[in-house]
Formats: structure tokens, C-alpha cells, sequence
């Protein structure tokens, strides 16, 4: 079953659709706050480059990663099934000659591009404004390239993963928070290789900035919460960990949305 | 004909409510028209033969295939849901010519297509605005203008007439008649038995997720044996009109119109009643002003088979 | 005085007694609404996990010789005062868990309103606006009474049952009050937050992620702004901090926060205020077309 081409013409109307939408501008206006922080920590902080390091850090690694990617992952995976099955439109995309995986890789895909531009816009502007005076040092774009790395990444696992649970649940959106802000925050606290269970710890162990000692604890306040306990998978490990998930996360979305009757509540 | 739709003792449960009930009918070329009240199982049945549902028991098949994960189906089925929903962000022209590209249509002929049919529908001058600022008839024109778009052979349409003005209806039932001419087979249900009456005679009647009746109405209504036909005579001497006919054992029942001028007659024998008539009249020489039969109609028809 | 037909209508020659409360069967419908989702059954039914604790805790207080060992270094925990009602009630969790609760039972209160247009069916009966709002309130209040009010007093005398006296009650007389005032104050903020969350949108499911947003992203944001700023009024962003910060007045113990009190009661009655200019103008019996 060719699922390529057709996938392909549903990336190719709802990615325009996706930008079209109010919950899209919120989202972006969301986004830029780290830009306002980072002007603000520019002038208040101004020649402390240590201090401008472990602040986008902590804007990073505190907001995009345990806040701005979740909420964007929660809003957009669910809405590749089920925000189609709760405004009943998902008859329109069934009664296509289109094979139904098509249509959650499609949707996937096009929400997945969406968010990416959302993340490295607001993540671009913040980090360069932060590191205005090392904009010649060569090693700082690959530094954000791998900030940037570990927040797509964190884009595919959890958007796979909501939508995995849009296509399973009628009530996925409080499943959702629950694991995005419950079970994420609190599987740091347990030891060995519990936290493996989360996909928080993955995108932690990628994360480029290590203050000294942090591990167990240490460096900005921001850091410290974010790299509690941590005891990360090295990183290669830790890649094809989210790959996988992501994959698993997506094909069982597609298998039932393939499989799964949907029926309108009336 | 050869059927296009075939339903096969199509069952269908929602939890522990049959929706549909060991249905099986054919549907052939051109316009059948699914009849029955809201929560009939009309909306199920549409939702089977376009695989969104799956069966529980029978089968239903179009052209052949069953309908469940077939979506090179598609390329001939246009179907028109009965909700009135949209992706509201979009307007009219988008919403159409975005259904398009999913057929795979290339992106000028997709958008040539959403204009003719928009076009086709009146929507041409709104077709730029979005959904969301569109009355409820201009919606329900855009949902026809996305199911027929792509030139399918078969059309569903649930409920296409709800929320049109007389003229909007008018319309539609031409566009669908004109679609008929064209060879497509179209599946149109309503609970408004005048909107079926207009567009077919061929019809199906579906009550509590069972098929009642299916045929031509007047073939209907001959199967209905149990329930006399009634004939209005309006005269001159409904009366003296009356007054021959008593004594005739074929009729069942006479009653009087409150014009004073009409009789109603309920007979099993209608066409012996209508010899006879001509004789009473010319014998007596009374003036016939009119004759017809009021129950020669799909809402008579439909009563007497639910028993109301 | 005999009854009059006329075209089947009755013409009837009593006296109209208004309804006092117009805004009781919105709050009723709200209620039973609430309760008829499984899942929030579930979770309110959660929501009284807290309480159960400290009932545990407040018989081992009264037993402590049976628990000798097990209480041997947590002796200081088991101290019954108003800060051991304090530890439960204002603590994170436990507002978590409320804000769980209230999102099944509120996200829709005016959101799903607003979708299927029904402000005209309301507005269409002799009800004001006021009636509209203090049922919606009232949802919300029920819920937080229901699992910040009332089992926390019982658990008081409960205490005074499990120790046979009053001089829990004598040493702290304003704890019941404290208790009361604590959730009444909740019960009124969260009902304002819902009523504005709810009314920003006609999705209750974006409403649901709105609330999260919000509450997570105040706490967010107050980290940050007191690595960047290193003073504790930025702690006046959290939602959270605020929060705790009354709780602390209505129990009488040391805020979290070096800040006066007064700046979070401020800060939350913005909010409140916020709140009612925008459900002021979102709560309309006509709709405005432009």
C-alpha cells in the first residue's frame, strides 16, 4: 500500500491550513516570550556571558523543553485524529482515496513542520540575542544546532506519542497533561532506570550544557530543577531511543486509526 | 441494471442499540431516495456503504468491493455528511480545492475543479470567503459542491436539502436530476417526504433500522393490500353519489367532506370503483368537479406501513 | 375568579413569585454534568486522597505510644497545628490534583456555551447576567468547598474526637476559620480563573490545555525572572507562589515568599478582576456580527 504520495497531498493541505489557525498565532506569541526574556536578561545582565549561558539554558531547558514543546505536542498531536473525530470533519478525509495511514502521517508531518518553525524561531532569536557577543565563535551555531536537534527530536517523540493517544482515547487531552506535566515531572524523581520510562530523560541526556557538577544537582537554579537526579543515556543511545519511540508511537497510530471505528458523539 | 450498491443482511450495533436491523437492498442506477424519520438507521447506512462504520453482520458492497479500508473506492463515491461541520479557517474555494488535491488531482485541475463546482452550486461570487462567515444554506451548498467536485459516478448525499430556502432546494433537486441524466447513481436520504417525492419514484423506506418498503411508490402502495385505497370525489351530489354506492360490497367506508361538496370512498377495489364511478355519474347526471386519490403518496404510504 | 380559555391558553389571575436564586439550576446542571463524566468521578473521588493522609496522620498523632517506632524521627511531622492543615492544603500537589478536577468539571463551562450559541437560550429566559455567572461560579466553588473545605473540617473534629477534648479547638480557635477562609478564598479565585480560561475559547479541550499553560507557565516564568532579576517579588508571577503565599495568612504561618502577603492578594485579585471585564463582554444574549 503506497501511503508515500498520498501522505504527501495531506501534508500539503493542512500545513497551510496549520498556519492559517488561531491556536497557531497564540502558540507562536507563546513562543516569543523567550525572545522578550532574553532582551531582558541582555540589559540587565549585560557582560556576564556566564550568567547569559546558564539563562538561555535555563529558558530552554525549563520553558521549551517541560513547557513550550508539550503544550505545542499536546494541541497538535491530538488534533491529528482526535480533534477530526470530536468536530466530526473526519468524514471528509475517510471518504478520499487516500489510505488512512496516509492521513496520520500526512497530518503528522505537516504539524510536525509547523511546530519546528514555532520552536527555532522562538529558540533562534532568544539564543543569538543572549550570545550577541560570540556571534563570530564558530562552536556557538553548533551548540544551538544541537539545542535545536534536542527540541525536534522532543517535537516527533512527543507529538507521536499524543497521537497515539488521540487515536486511542475519546478523552486524550487530559491523558495528555497528565503524562506531559505529571508522570514527565515526576519519573525524575525516581532512581535507576525508571526514568528511562519517560521521554523527558532522553532529551535531557542530549542536552549540550552541562555546568560543572550538575550532575545530582548543581549550576543555575533553572538547571538544577531541570537536571535533578538525572542519570543520562549516553547520547547516541539516547537518539535512537526517541527514533524508535517516535516510530512505534507513530505506526500503532496508524494501525489504529486504520483498524478503529470512530464514532460521533451525538 | 446491475446493482451499484448492494446491502446483503447488513446489521449494525452500537453498543447494545441496533442501528440497522438485517437490511438488504440493492441501490441501481439512478436516484434512490432512503426514506425514514430521524434515528431510522438512514445516517448508519450511508455511513456503512461509505466505510466509515464497519458491519457487523451482512455485508455491503459498492460495485462489487466491500467498502471498509478501500479507498481507491473513492475515486468514484462522492459523499455529502449529514453534520454541518468544516475546517472553518478555510474558505469555500480552499475547503473544496484542498479535498481536490487529496484525490490527486494536480494543482491547477484541483482548483478548476472547486471553482466549476462551487460555480455550480452559486457559490462562485463567495467562493473566497471563509466557511465560518457563511449562512447555513451556503454551507450546505459547499458540502454538495465537495462531494461532486471530482466527477463521481456515485453521489450519497445525507440529508443535502436541510437548511436550503425553497429556491435553494428547487436548485438542488434539479442539479441532482441532471446528474441522473448523466448515468451517475445517486443515494439521496431525507425525513422530508415532499424533497424524495420531487427527486425519485424509486424509494426506500426505513424505519427503526429495518427496510419497510422499496420500489416505486405506486408499487408501494399496491403492496399495502391491508389498507383500502381512498378516492376524494368532489360534486355537484356527493349524496346522491353516495346513495349508488352503498350497496356495493366493495366498498369499505364513505365519508363526507366539511365542503359539503366531497366524498371520500375507501375501497380494496380501486380500479372496479373508478368503472363504476363513471357509470353512477353519467346515470345521474351529476357534476364532477374532481377526483383524486389522497392517499396515493409517500406520506399515506409511509403511515400505513409503520401503523400510525 | 373563574378561569378564562382562549385559543387554548389559560388566563391566569394569581400572584408570579420570582425565583429567588435563578442561578441555582445552571449551577445544579453544572454539577450533575460534572459528575456524570467517569473519569471525573474517578479523580474527584482522588481529590479526597489528601485528606484521608492526614486523617492517618492525625490518629497516629493521638496513638503515638502504639507507633512508637515508626514515628520515632518523624515526631515533628506529626505535630497537629495549623500548619499541618497548612502542609496538605497549600501544598503543590494538592493544588495540582484540584486543578485536574476543575478541568473535567469547568473547561466547558462557558466554552461549550459559546460553541453551540446557547448564551441565547440562557439570556432568553429571565435571567441576567449576573444570574449566568454566579451559577457558572458556583460550579467551580462547589468542587473546591467540596475538596478544600469540608473535609478539612471535619478532619478538626475529628481531631477533637480522637483526643477526647477541646484543647486542640482552645490552643487554635481560628483554625476552623482559617480552613473555611482558605477555601472559601480558593473556591472564589478558582472559580474566576475557570470563568476566564473557559471564556477565551469555544474548544473546552484547548480550554483544558489553556488552564495547564497558565498555571505551569506563571511558575515558569517567576523561575526565570528570579534567576534573571535574583530578588523574591518575581516569585508574584507564580500563580502557585501567590497561592500559597494567602494560604499562609488565612493559617497563620511564615509565607514562602519574602514579600508581603498583600502583593499576592493583589496580584490574584487582578486576576478576579480581569476575569469580570472580559466575561462582561464575552457574556452576551445577542451576537454581534461584524
Amino acid at each position: 500500500m503506497n501511503v508515500g504520495g498520498p501522505a504527501a497531498r495531506v501534508f500539503g493541505v493542512f500545513f497551510p491550513l496549520g498556519l492559517k489557525t488561531g491556536k497557531t498565532r497564540a502558540l507562536a506569541l507563546l513562543g516569543l516570550f523567550p525572545v522578550l526574556l532574553a532582551v531582558v536578561a541582555r540589559i540587565f545582565l549585560r557582560g556576564r556571558s556566564g550568567d547569559m549561558a546558564a539563562v538561555f539554558t535555563e529558558i530552554l531547558m525549563v520553558f521549551f523543553l517541560q513547557l513550550y514543546v508539550v503544550i505545542l505536542a499536546l494541541f497538535y498531536g491530538t488534533s491529528v485524529v482526535a480533534e477530526e473525530v470530536e468536530n466530526r470533519t473526519l468524514a471528509y478525509l475517510v471518504t478520499r482515496p487516500v489510505p488512512k495511514p496516509a492521513v496520520v502521517l500526512g497530518k503528522f508531518a505537516a504539524y510536525a513542520l509547523l511546530m519546528f518553525a514555532l520552536v527555532g524561531v522562538g529558540l533562534g532569536v532568544s539564543f543569538f540575542v543572549l550570545n550577541a557577543p560570540r556571534l563570530a565563535d564558530p562552536s556557538l551555531y553548533l551548540t544551538f544546532l544541537r539545542y535545536l536537534g534536542v527540541l525536534g527530536l522532543g517535537i516527533l517523540a512527543y507529538t507521536a506519542f499524543f497521537t497515539f493517544l488521540g487515536a486511542l482515547l475519546k478523552k486524550a487531552i487530559i491523558v495528555g497533561l497528565i503524562f506531559g506535566f505529571g508522570w514527565e515531572n515526576i519519573i525524575q524523581y525516581f532512581p535507576g532506570s525508571t526514568q528511562r520510562f519517560s521521554l523527558v530523560h532522553y532529551l535531557k541526556s542530549l542536552l549540550p550544557y552541562r555546568p560543572a557538577g550538575i550532575v545530582g544537582g548543581g549550576g543555575g537554579r533553572g538547571v538544577a530543577l531541570l537536571l535533578f537526579r538525572l542519570e543520562p543515556t549516553p547520547p547516541l543511545l539516547a537518539v535512537l531511543a526517541l527514533a524508535a519511540l517516535t516510530a512505534v508511537f507513530l505506526g500503532l497510530a496508524c494501525l489504529l486509526f486504520r483498524t478503529k471505528e470512530y464514532l460521533y458523539e451525538e | 441494471m446491475s446493482a451499484v450498491i448492494a446491502a446483503d443482511r447488513l446489521s449494525k450495533y452500537y453498543g447494545n442499540v441496533l442501528g440497522l436491523n438485517e437490511v438488504s437492498l440493492t441501490v441501481e442506477e439512478g436516484i434512490t431516495g432512503l426514506l425514514g424519520p430521524n434515528g431510522a438507521g438512514k445516517s448508519t447506512f450511508m455511513k456503512l456503504v461509505t466505510g466509515q462504520l464497519w458491519t457487523d453482520l451482512g455485508t455491503v458492497t459498492v460495485r462489487g468491493r466491500r467498502t471498509w479500508n478501500a479507498p481507491e473506492l473513492f475515486r468514484a463515491i462522492g459523499f455529502c455528511p449529514e453534520h454541518d461541520v468544516f475546517y472553518e479557517d478555510m474558505t469555500g474555494f480552499e475547503f473544496v480545492a484542498g479535498l481536490m488535491r487529496l484525490h490527486g488531482f494536480p494543482k491547477a485541475e484541483a482548483r478548476d475543479r472547486a471553482a466549476r463546482s462551487l460555480e455550480l452550486v452559486d457559490l462562485g461570487k463567495d467562493k473566497d470567503r471563509l466557511i465560518r462567515g457563511y449562512s447555513r444554506g451556503m454551507r450546505q451548498r459547499v458540502k454538495f459542491a465537495q462531494a461532486v467536485a471530482h466527477d463521481p459516478g456515485i453521489v450519497i448525499l445525507d440529508e443535502p436539502m436541510s437548511g436550503l430556502d425553497p429556491l435553494g432546494k428547487r436548485k438542488l433537486i434539479r442539479l441532482i436530476k441532471d446528474f441522473k441524466k448523466e448515468g451517475r447513481t445517486i443515494l439521496v436520504s431525507s425525513h422530508v417526504l415532499p424533497e424524495i417525492e420531487a427527486l425519485t419514484s424509486r424509494v426506500v423506506l426505513i424505519h427503526q433500522g429495518r427496510v419497510l418498503a422499496e420500489g416505486d411508490v405506486p408499487f408501494i402502495r399496491e403492496l399495502i393490500e391491508a389498507h383500502p385505497h381512498q378516492i376524494s370525489v368532489r360534486s355537484s351530489d356527493p349524496r346522491g353519489l353516495a346513495a349508488r354506492f352503498v350497496g356495493d360490497a366493495s366498498i369499505q367506508k364513505m365519508t363526507f367532506g366539511a365542503d359539503g361538496r366531497t366524498l371520500v370512498v375507501e375501497t380494496h377495489r380501486r380500479d372496479e370503483f373508478f368503472g363504476r364511478l363513471t357509470g353512477a355519474v353519467l346515470e345521474a347526471g351529476i357534476e364532477v368537479e374532481e377526483i383524486s386519490s389522497p392517499d396515493d403518496n409517500l406520506q399515506a404510504v409511509f403511515e400505513y406501513l409503520v401503523g400510525k | 375568579m373563574a378561569v378564562v380559555r382562549e385559543k387554548g391558553y389559560a388566563h391566569w389571575d394569581g400572584r408570579l413569585v420570582e425565583r429567588r436564586r435563578p442561578w441555582w439550576p445552571i449551577t445544579r446542571t453544572g454539577i450533575r454534568l460534572a459528575f456524570r463524566k467517569k473519569a471525573f468521578r474517578f479523580f474527584f473521588a482522588g481529590g479526597f486522597l489528601p485528606a484521608f493522609f492526614a486523617l492517618g496522620g492525625l490518629y497516629v498523632s493521638e496513638r503515638l505510644e502504639d507507633f512508637k517506632a515508626l514515628v520515632q524521627s518523624n515526631r515533628a511531622l506529626l505535630r497537629i497545628d495549623p500548619a499541618y492543615f497548612r502542609t496538605f492544603l497549600v501544598n503543590p500537589p494538592f493544588l495540582f490534583l484540584l486543578l485536574i478536577v476543575l478541568v473535567f468539571a469547568a473547561s466547558g463551562l462557558v466554552a461549550d456555551d459559546l460553541k453551540h450559541n446557547s448564551l441565547q437560550l440562557y439570556f432568553s429566559r429571565p435571567l441576567s447576567k449576573k444570574d449566568y455567572i454566579v451559577g457558572k461560579m458556583s460550579v467551580v466553588a462547589f468542587f473546591v468547598l467540596a475538596l478544600a473545605g469540608l473535609p478539612w473540617l471535619l478532619l478538626v473534629a475529628f481531631k477533637l474526637v480522637f483526643a477526647g477534648n477541646l484543647r486542640f479547638l482552645a490552643a487554635y480557635p481560628l483554625l476552623p476559620l482559617g480552613i473555611l477562609g482558605y477555601a472559601v478564598f480558593l473556591a472564589v479565585f478558582f472559580a474566576l480563573l475557570f470563568m476566564l480560561l473557559s471564556a477565551s475559547s469555544r474548544n473546552s479541550r484547548y480550554v483544558s490545555i489553556l488552564v495547564f499553560t497558565t498555571y505551569l507557565f506563571s511558575d515558569i516564568l517567576s523561575g526565570i525572572l528570579t534567576g534573571i532579576f535574583r530578588t523574591p517579588y518575581m516569585g508574584l508571577f507564580s500563580l502557585r507562589a501567590n497561592i500559597q503565599q494567602a494560604g499562609s495568612v488565612f493559617f497563620g504561618t511564615k509565607p514562602p515568599l519574602a514579600v508581603p502577603p498583600v502583593w499576592s492578594f493583589a496580584v490574584l485579585a487582578a486576576i478576579g478582576a480581569l476575569s469580570l471585564v472580559v466575561l462582561d463582554r464575552k457574556i452576551r444574549g445577542v451576537e454581534v456580527i461584524k
